[in-house]
């Protein structure tokens, strides 16, 4: 007999890794999905993300039907205990049953006893991730019912014994290749099924006989119209409508949330659905049902004709109680579009297998996990980095990543506090009940102390930090993976170096400027302080800095939010007697502007406060941009491409959430007006997206999503000659170097250097 | 801005429907189907509820016509007739309310489904079916499939066309 140790640990698969209240099972499933899933994932994801901008687009009130989506929503799910009584009646008064289940173990009883009732022995399903929820299968199973997934996803699933890892095509991992060499191995067939064609053929055939003899047919529903007792059904397939239509008896199984109050509010869904989520017009069949159907049920010889009959099986499931927390609501309002999985960067490298849970993924799927079930099962969503390129692909407006800080918070509070954390935490002014955090995510999260202080000791602490031995301390201790490249902490911050500067005295200043001193800028990139410094001085500009404070981001992207929201107020309160002075407030590294224009929602309580330091925010080349225009100034006049220390050719990429706020655009614009050749990235984030490259759990993960970018730089250039990296964001800088082993350059480095003078 | 009908002809197309502009006769209308289902084996069609009949009286004599098809039957014809209660342009979708006989069945069982579309019932956008107004507020009451193209998916690597539902749309346009 071989010895056990010697042979290879066995791979795990991916059911065996759905439950992340492991965290292990978390890093065990990245290393399975980037081994195996990834290409699937990438080429299905990428293109549901580009075709879901091109259906958009289409749209002419894109912006207006999701305000009128979310208004519907919110409307709904205030007022759901009477919409479930007035859906109730809709649907008796039509003959149909209703089942309002508290419980998953409830909702499953119910359709096993309708099922038995019947004498059902065949079951055919529709795509339904509720029913994925409620574990439905194996439960009629267990009584000697056979289920059949007629979703050519689910059924691949079925097949393979694998929980969904995408909520609207929850096959999305499995590329054709990997789904020939499953159904061979599990069908032993002959035939050659080496095409889609083939493999759906394939499939079709064997389903067509089960939907022609199934006794019972299960479906989800995409929303349910309280007034008239309408399901809304989505699909391209046909298998919903074959399911909901053949057998003679039909079930729909909804979450709670799905109900609204008029079928004439389903409108628009309509559109926003299937644009969100395939980027399609409409997919193949939208469907409009008042159940029970009018047409006879279908009736082969040898099958007994029966009556037609309906049951909703409303699922509550945790739903109610997620409408009494005031984080978790805005889960209700999801409509399971899958927009936020598709243009997550994360999410389109590992797929719903790393990035979800037992069945729901992505960065919604959070919320859904934790309001559905544990807290703990919602343990993937440190997947989200909080670049925030989800938030305006909801056709709802979820800000998901404040979901994800806010789930994030609570499971920091769930832990026990270390003796170090506890420490590390008083020293760097962590909020009390943000101390049981672990100590890797007080080191991310009060970067600005250890910066500080790094900055104070320098050179000896830039001594320190570039040994093998510092590397390997700060990796173990904070969980700074030492591959990563970090910059070396200035002797002289950008506050110090700036009061050294000669400042001419202006006596009728262009504009008046605070350059908010943040962290990154401060402690780490001081040269694109003073250049930021140079160019609005040359405008005319009245410039001051503002003391060197944290605002929050770092804490807030590690789930510490009463420690984020103390140094938001204490951002707040540096900057309020500047603007009220009539001052504009430059910040340069995007994350920490995009607290200003975004967060601060969430974090001030002042939100007269958060309004006005919103209006009066800009990214540095969005100001310059707005300067140029004030003083009716042509950029050709102020800036002089000739003295261009990289040349003319530019590759730049934005931060993700500077594209979020829309502070990228100007950028690009003006390197064009200026002279350059400019082509951008299109990806949706770089990777690093702040402090999640640098963590050695997600060290592999962060490359493998940077390697889109860098794929792209490099392809940009293969034409000709090579192109300057420019980029905006300090970790997209730290990420575009280590891939592309060259420096790069921000925007304001370049723009001071081409100054005429 | 192109008009209603061609905006729905340009995005049918692309949905992968194919579309044929035919003439409002009962001869015209007997021709385009029996083109369209050449070689069919066996054809379903269903009456006509907002199209006069006569102008579908001329199928009922077409090779392969099923007169009253058995469920089984049903199950193995390949070509299923039905009308479109409307028709959208800015999607390419046509709508079919259900309800009476073997509209559900032709417009989802059968490999290819034929779908005559009146082009004065071709409306902008979905939502204008919930408008009270359209098409005597009918959308409202009825329960309606909006099919966008043929049965589709992408769950087996590349994207297929004809899975469940039928293989090829195919929509008469009665000008």
């Amino acid at each position: 007999m071989a010895d056990a140790n010697l042979r290879p640990a066995p791979v795990q698969g991916p059911r065996a890794l759905a439950n992340k209240s492991d965290r292990g099972n978390l890093l065990r499933a990245i290393r399975m999905a980037l081994d195996i899933e990834s290409p699937a994932v990438r080429l299905n994801t990428q293109t549901f993300n580009s075709n879901r901008y091109r259906a958009t687009a289409l749209l002419p009130d894109y912006d207006g039907l999701k305000d009128e989506a979310r208004r519907i929503k919110e409307k709904s799910i205030a007022s759901l205990p009477e919409l479930v009584q007035t859906l109730k009646s809709s649907i008796r008064s039509r003959g149909g049953h209703v089942c309002v289940a508290n419980s998953a173990e409830d909702a499953c009883r119910y359709i096993l006893d309708v099922c038995r009732w019947r004498g059902a022995k065949l079951v055919v399903k529709g795509k339904s991730i509720t029913s994925e929820e409620i574990r439905l299968n194996p439960v009629l199973e267990a009584e000697g019912i056979e289920v059949v997934e007629s979703d050519l996803a689910e059924f691949i699933l079925q097949v393979a014994d694998e929980q969904p890892s995408h909520i609207i095509a929850p096959a999305v991992h499995y590329s054709r290749e990997r789904i020939t060499e499953l159904f061979k191995r599990k069908f032993q067939t002959k035939v050659p099924l080496d095409s889609g064609e083939a493999l759906t053929k394939f499939a079709r055939d064997l389903l067509r006989e089960k939907f022609l003899y199934a006794d019972v047919g299960i479906t989800g529903a995409n929303l349910l119209a309280a007034d008239t007792g309408t399901l809304m059904q989505v699909e391209s397939e046909g298998n919903i409508r074959m399911a909901s239509f053949l057998p003679p008896v039909h079930i729909a199984v909804a979450g709670v949330e799905k109900i609204i109050p008029t079928r004439r509010e389903m409108v628009p869904f309509l559109e926003l659905l299937a644009a969100s989520g395939t980027g399609q017009n409409l997919a193949a069949y939208t469907s409009f049902l008042s159940p029970p159907l009018e047409d006879p049920p279908f009736a082969l010889p040898g099958k007994a004709l029966k009556p037609r009959e309906f049951h909703l099986v409303l699922v509550d499931n945790g739903r109610m109680q997620m409408r009494e927390d005031s984080v978790l609501r805005e889960t209700l309002y999801c409509i399971r579009c899958s927009a936020c999985l598709n243009s997550c960067a994360n999410f389109q490298t590992v797929g719903g297998h790393a990035f979800g849970g037992e069945t729901y993924s992505g960065g919604i799927g959070g919320a859904w996990e934790a309001g559905t079930g544990k807290l703990e099962n919602a343990r993937f969503s440190e997947l989200c980095t909080g670049c925030s390129r989800c938030v305006n692909q909801c056709p709802v407006r979820i800000d998901i990543p404040w979901l994800n800080e806010n789930l994030g918070e609570r499971l920091n509070h769930a832990a026990e506090a270390s003796p170090l954390g506890n420490m590390l935490g008083a020293a760097s002014g962590t909020a009390p009940n943000d101390r049981s955090s672990s100590v890797s995510k007080i080191f991310f999260g009060n970067y600005h102390y250890f910066a500080k202080w790094g900055s104070r000791l320098a050179p000896v602490s830039n001594a320190i930090a570039g040994t093998k031995r510092g590397r390997l301390a700060m990796e173990h201790w904070f969980g700074l993976d030492r591959r990563r490249t970090l910059a070396p902490f200035p002797k002289e911050t950008l506050v110090q170096a700036a009061r050294k500067l000669e400042v001419k005295e202006q006596k009728s200043p262009s504009a008046k400027v605070v350059l908010f001193a943040e962290v990154f800028t401060n402690y780490g990139a001081v040269a694109r302080g003073l250049a930021t410094l140079k160019i609005l001085r040359a405008l005319g500009a009245n410039v001051v800095l503002s003391e060197a404070l944290p605002e929050g981001r770092a804490a807030l992207s590690q789930g510490m939010i009463a420690t984020a929201k103390s140094q938001a107020r204490r951002a707040a309160a540096e900057l309020e007697p500047y603007v009220h002075g009539g001052r504009d407030v430059v910040v340069i590294e995007p994350s920490s502007l995009a607290m200003f224009r975004r967060d601060f929602d969430h974090l001030l309580d002042n939100k007269i406060l958060f309004q006005i330091l919103r209006a009066s925010s800009f990214e540095p080349v969005e100001y310059v941009v707005k300067l140029l225009a004030k003083t009716g100034r042509e950029p050709r006049s102020v800036f002089d491409i000739g003295r261009s220390p990289v040349g003319r050719r530019l590759f730049f990429h934005a931060h993700c959430q500077q594209k979020t706020i829309g502070s990228a655009l100007p950028t690009e614009a003006l390197l064009r007006q200026v002279g350059f050749d400019v082509t951008t990235s299109n990806v949706e984030c770089c990777g690093m997206a702040g402090s999640f490259g640098y963590k050695k759990d997600f060290y592999e993960l962060s490359m493998a999503v940077g390697a889109d970018l860098f794929a792209q730089a490099a392809k940009k250039e293969k034409d000709s000659a090579p192109r300057a990296l420019i980029a905006s964001g300090t970790s997209c800088t730290e990420q575009l170097q280590a891939g592309m082993k060259r420096p790069v350059m921000h925007p304001v480095e370049l723009l001071a250097a081409i100054l005429k003078s | 801005m192109p008009d209603l009908v061609t905006t729905f002809e340009q995005n049918a197309l692309a949905a992968a429907a194919g579309v044929w502009r035919c003439e409002r006769s009962p001869l015209a209308v007997r021709k385009a189907v029996e083109r369209a289902a050449a070689d069919a084996r066996g054809i379903v069609l269903c009456d006509a509820e907002f199209l006069p009949p006569p102008l579908l009286a001329g199928l009922r004599g077409l090779a392969g016509v099923i007169p009253r098809p058995e469920d089984e039957q049903l199950a193995t014809a390949d070509v299923g007739v039905s009308e479109a209660f409307a028709g959208v342009a800015s999607t390419g979708s046509v709508c079919v309310a259900m309800g009476r006989p073997l509209v559900a069945a032709t417009s989802l069982l059968m490999p290819l489904h034929i779908v005559l579309l009146p082009a004065e019932r071709i409306v902008e956008r979905p939502r204008d079916l919930f408008d009270p107004k359209c098409l005597k507020g009918e959308g409202l009451r009825r329960n309606l499939i909006f099919i966008t193209g043929p049965s589709a998916t992408a769950d087996m690597g590349p994207l297929v066309l004809g899975v469940h539902g039928p293989h090829r749309l195919h929509i008469l346009l009665l000008e």
